[in-house]
Formats: structure tokens, sequence, C-alpha cells
């Protein structure tokens, strides 16, 4: 199947503009395959991406690019129960958590 | 977790009967709207009531909000519906009608016609108060 999703870079475009994510500490919940996650990680200070489908989140973790490799994590959780204690974020993203 | 004065990105889509476009080069037709079932509505409903109520608590101060289009492409009607029917199943239907009318259309246009729906996406600034 070909899909294509966004070729026209609208959502990294629009996030871009609502926020400032340079050296930030980022939550991603719904991060899914990393597909969002890739188009402002090289920004971010750190990303974690957490969702609750263990597969997206594999094909999350074996695209994630070598210039990114150390400041990307993925964890399987949901919003409601985040393994995440003590961490401080300066940005959270609710990504297409509906 | 989200430190004082922190960013929060509301970033979904909204359900809104989304237009079906066969896309041919740079025109593009629109075949028909995809029909709201009552899951997408619920969910964009309770997301909408969650954050007024964050907005209430004065934990959060909404700084921005905007709306702009989030394209998914097929080369083929039979790939747009095996997705639909496959991801969207609780959210959206199509009608026969505007199934015939993406075919026919996609026909028409030639070997690279694209079937396109546009999903119709709200980002929105919050700013944690405390």
């Amino acid at each position: 199947m070909t899909l294509q999703k966004d070729p026209e870079q609208n959502e990294p475009k629009y996030l871009h503009r609502h926020a400032d994510l340079a050296g930030k500490r980022v939550l991603e919940v719904g991060c899914g395959d990393g597909r969002l996650t890739w188009r402002y990680a090289g920004v971010a200070r750190h990303v974690t991406g957490i969702d609750l489908d263990r597969d997206s989140l594999r094909v999350a973790t074996i695209e994630r690019g070598s210039d990114v490799e150390d400041k990307v994590a993925f964890a399987q959780a949901d919003s409601v129960r985040l393994p995440l204690a003590g961490a401080a974020f300066e940005c959270a993203i609710l990504a297409w958590s509906f | 977790m989200l430190k004082p004065q922190g960013t929060l990105i509301d970033l979904r889509p909204l359900a809104g009967n989304w237009p079906v476009d066969v896309v041919s080069g740079r025109s593009s037709q629109e075949a028909g709207r995809v029909s709201d079932l009552a899951a997408g509505l619920e969910d964009d409903a309770a997301a909408n009531q969650t954050m007024a109520r964050a907005a209430e608590q004065d934990w959060f101060r909404r700084e921005s909000e905007e709306l702009f289009p989030f394209h998914y492409y097929w080369d083929s009607p039979n790939e747009m519906k095996a997705y639909i029917e496959e991801e969207w199943e609780d959210f959206v239907h199509i009608s026969d009608n505007v199934w015939k009318s993406a075919r026919s259309l996609w026909t028409l246009g030639g070997a690279e016609s694209r079937l396109r729906v546009r999903v119709n996406m709200l980002i929105t600034r919050w700013e944690k108060v405390n």
C-alpha cells in the first residue's frame, strides 16, 4: 500500500510555529511510530516518547536516526500512569491523543 | 512532571466531515465528504471539556490556537478504502455515492491520479500556570 501522510509537512511547520522546542526537554504522549518525533527531535535537548502500542514503538526505535539516538527515548506507557517519576519537562505534546 | 510555565501542545484531528479529493498534478476535485461517526465526535467533546476544565481551574492558560490541513494520500481508491476501514472505522464512514464519485474521478484522472483526505487539525498552545 502506498500511503503518504502530510507530505507538505504542515504538522511540523505548525508545531514549530506554536512551540519553541529548541534546547527543551520534551515529553510526547502518543508518539506512535515516531513520525512527528523525528521532525523536531533535532532541535530539542531530549525527547521522551510514550505510547501504548508496542509495535509502533518498535518501528520508532528502528527508524531512530543515529544523529538523535542519544537524545530520544521511548517507553510503553499511557498518560495516566507515567513511568517517569521525578522527570521534569519544559514541554509536553499531546499528539493525536484522542 | 511539566515544569511551571511549561508548554503543553494539544495537537489532534477534529471531526468535521473531511473532504475526499482526487488529485491530478496540481489540480484537485472534491469527490465528496466522509461522514463523522459518534466516536469521533465524542472524543472531540471529551478533549475539549478536559482542556476547558483545566483552564477554568487555572491550571493552564491558552496562549494560541490554529487550524491546519493534514493530508493523507493513496494511489488508488482500493488502498484508501482498505486503510479507512482498518484504521478509521470507528470515526468516519464513506457513503457509496462518495466511493463511486471518487472512483470515477480517479479513473478519469489518469495514471497520476491520487486520492486525498483533508483532515482538519487543531493545534493549541497552553502554558502551565503554576
